[in-house]
Formats: C-alpha cells, structure tokens, sequence
C-alpha cells in the first residue's frame, strides 16, 4: 500500500467524520439525539469497511489464484458482517436511529461523490479574483 | 406441519433475508471485479501511474458496491426488525421485499463497474485528465445506482406497510408480485446504463474536449435505460396500493403474482437493449462530435423502438391487475 493511497483513505474518510460529526452537532443542538448517534454511528463503520478495503486490496497481489479468491471472499465476508454491526445495532437500541445509521454506511460514497461533483464545477466556475 | 403466524413470519423474514443478501451481492463482487480487470490491464499499459491507477479503482469500487449495501441494509432489517402488523400477510411482504432488493441489486451492481473499469483505462491512455474521468466515473456510476435504489424503496414500503387489514385472498399475490416487478427491471436497467457510462468514460479518453457532449448523450441515454425499471416500479406501485376484493379463487391471486412476473422479466431486455443504444451513441458521439445531435436523435428513437416490449408487458401487466 503506497502513501497516496493511504493519503486517499486518509482524505475521504476524516471528511466523511468530520460531516458526520457537524450534522451530528444540529441535530444535538435540535434535541434529536438518538439522530447524530445513528448518523455517526454509521458513517464510522463506513469509514473503517473503506479503510479495510483499501489496506486488503495489496494482500491478494502477488498471491496463488487460489489464495487470492480465498481472501477476496475472506474480505468480503469480513467487511459486509462489519457492515452489519451498526444496524444491529440500532435495531436493537433505541438511543440510536436507525434511519440515520444507514445514511450514515453510505458517508465514504456520498463525500467521494460531492468532491468530485464539487471539484468538476470549481474548475468549470473558477472563483474571480 | 403446522405453523403458526409468528413462525411463518420469522420464516418469511429468514428466507426474504438471504435471497436478499446472496442475490444482492451478486452483482457488486461482479462489477467490482471487472473494475480491477480492467485497472490491472491498465497498469501494464501503462505502469507509471500504478498510483493513480490504484486510487481510481479504489474509488470505483467503493460505489460499485452501494447497490451491495442496499441489499446488506434489508437483509438486516428483515432479519432482526420487528415489522408492523402481524398477519399471514406480513410474511408475503417481507418475502416480497427480500426478492425485490435481492434481484434489483444484481444490475446495478455490474453495471457501476463498468464505468469504473473504463475510467482505469482512460487513464492510462490519456493521464492529463485523471480529474475529469474521475467525476465523469463517479455520475455514471452513481446514476446506475438508481433502479437498485427503486427496489431499495419498494422493499422499504413492503418493511414497514402495515397490511394486515387487507383480505389475505389475493392480497398476498400482490405483494410478491410487487416485489418481483421491481427487482427483475431494474436488473436490465441498471446493467445498460453501466454500458452508456462505460462508453462514456471510454470516450472522455479518447476526445478529451468532447467531455459535456459525451456527459449529456450519457446521462439521456441513462435516464431512458431507466424507463423499464419505472415501469416496474409503477406495477409495484398498484400492486401495494389497490386494495382487491376478497376472492379464495387461486386465478384471482395468480393474475396478480403473474403481472409482477410479467413486468419484471418484461423489463430486463428492454433496459439492457437501451443501454446498448446508449453505448453507441455515446461511444461514436467521441470519434465524431460534430454529429452529436444526430447521433442523440438516433439513440432516442432506437431506445423507443427498443423500450416498446417493456410496454406491451406493461399493458399485459395493467390487464393482469384490472380486468382478469
């Protein structure tokens, strides 16, 4: 794993935290509690299965065809049963939402998309000095 | 074997829940393993930018497996959520909503890997615009997401509808019905507009300048692919909404399960022929932009004559519901 890519897990999800944690805030500051923890909740779990992912991905080059079916499937396996940890979660307590917990597993995608979106219409409209 | 209501739910949940889950992770393993095929004969084209190269597919994946996601999501809740309503009824719907995300996760799912796996290439034929392709991978990517999302809702509303008032003959058709129109078209429908994003992406490589062309012919050619999952999504609409009169005659429940059948599978060709045409159009749109406009009108009246199958199953599916 090269330093670019760890800066690339690195970007993405303390932007995906730092979202969770601001909208987390309003809706404290709103009185909806059960709503940030959900929300944080998720987008944390989000961040850990795009870090996971990324840091696999080198373990299965240089191995057998075999071994690198068996740890393909191995990740998978392991990162969809994490995935599944915060909505259990909030199934099961009510301090945590369960509609925020699962906006919040899409947190890596949704910051990956707004960047790029964001960043293609910075280029586009570039600011007048 | 006799089975009480809370059983027969928990094995409607059970079974609901696995179809989703092994259905639904079908079609993000494949995209996501067609972005990294791709990335890696990318890397030996172009070995240098092994770190750009790297990131794109990291980035590709990480939405190719939203549709995944989805179908994770309802797995959960149909496994451990306790759903409103408790009534033979409420195990048609959760059977009916693992079905629905299990199924139309599947298209999605491919179809976003395409983009991807056509970006890594576009970037090791044309590194200068590594940013453009990127977010050009990203909307294609994210617009095929769409019909997953379709059946996401379907089964969210099969979840936490509470129809336990409703006569159990043949409402119970209904919500399977439901479920199967939705999640059989949106397979066709996400699948083609991986095609037309992939071609998009392709494209942007090879005719840099060509970009808001290419971008615009890909997001018409998308939201046309899409019909047929609309469409599904309509059938499913009436099939959960329309309250039909108590009847024990099995025809009467099979005219409705069948015009879920019948949209659904109605719908998979369709999407995936207008995904082709989308592809071309797209694809040539890069070779030749002075015939942009020309090639658009091509693609839209190609998709028309293409999408009419999925009406005829519509119309068979509106017969089924309302007048046998």
């Amino acid at each position: 794993m090269g330093a670019p890519d760890r800066a690339l897990q690195k970007k993405y999800g303390s932007r995906a935290m730092a979202v969770a944690i601001v909208v987390g805030l309003f809706f404290i500051a709103g009185g909806y509690k059960p709503l940030a923890k959900g929300l944080v909740l998720g987008s944390l779990f989000s961040v850990i299965n795009f870090v996971i992912m990324g840091e696999t991905l080198p373990s299965r080059l240089g191995k057998s065809r075999r071994g690198a079916f068996v740890a393909s499937l191995g990740s998978i396996f392991f990162r969809y049963a994490l995935m599944a940890v915060p909505l259990v979660v909030a199934i099961k307590m009510e301090q945590v939402d369960l509609v925020t917990t699962v906006v919040g597993l899409f947190m890596i995608q949704v910051v990956i998309l707004a960047d790029h979106v964001l960043g293609g219409l910075r280029r586009k409209h570039p600011k007048q000095v | 074997m006799q089975m009480d209501v809370d059983t027969l739910i928990r094995v409607a949940a059970f079974t609901g829940g696995g179809i989703a889950m092994g259905f639904g992770a079908i079609g993000a393993a494949i995209g996501e393993g067609y972005t990294a095929a791709q990335a890696n004969v990318a890397v030996s084209r172009n070995p240098s930018l092994s770190g750009d190269l790297f990131k794109n597919m990291l980035v590709g994946q990480a939405v190719a497996e939203s549709a995944s996601i989805f179908a994770l999501v309802i797995a959960i809740l149909l496994l451990f959520l306790d759903v409103p309503g408790h009534s033979k009824l409420t195990a048609a719907a959760l059977f009916g909503a693992g079905l629905c995300i299990g199924f139309g996760a599947i298209g999605s799912g491919i179809g976003s890997g395409f983009p991807g796996g056509q970006c890594c290439m576009g970037i090791a034929r044309q590194p200068a615009v590594v940013s453009k392709m990127t977010t050009n991978m990203l909307i294609g990517s994210a617009v095929c997401q769409t019909p997953a999302i379709f059946s996401m809702v379907v089964a969210l509303m099969l979840l936490f509808m509470d129809f336990s008032k409703l006569p159990l003959f043949p409402t119970w058709a209904a919500l399977i019905g439901a479920g199967v129109s939705t999640g059989l078209a949106a397979i066709g429908s996400g699948y083609g507009g991986g095609l037309a994003a992939g071609a998009s992406c392709e494209g942007l490589a090879r005719q840099p300048e060509a970009g808001s062309n290419l971008t615009t012919t890909m997001l018409v050619g998308q939201a046309v692919a899409q019909t047929p999952s609309i469409f599904g999504l309509l059938i499913s609409f009436i099939l959960i909404f329309k309250t039909f009169p108590e009847s024990t005659s099995l025809s009467a429940a099979m005219a409705l399960l069948s015009a879920g059948i019948c949209m659904g599978f109605g719908g998979i060709g369709p999407g995936i022929g207008n995904g082709m045409a989308a592809e071309g159009a797209v694809r040539w749109v890069a070779r030749n932009i002075k015939s942009a406009g020309e090639l658009m009108r091509i693609m839209l009246v190609g998709q028309a004559v293409s999408q009419s199958t999925s009406i005829y199953a519509m119309v068979i599916s509106l017969v089924l519901i309302f007048v046998l």
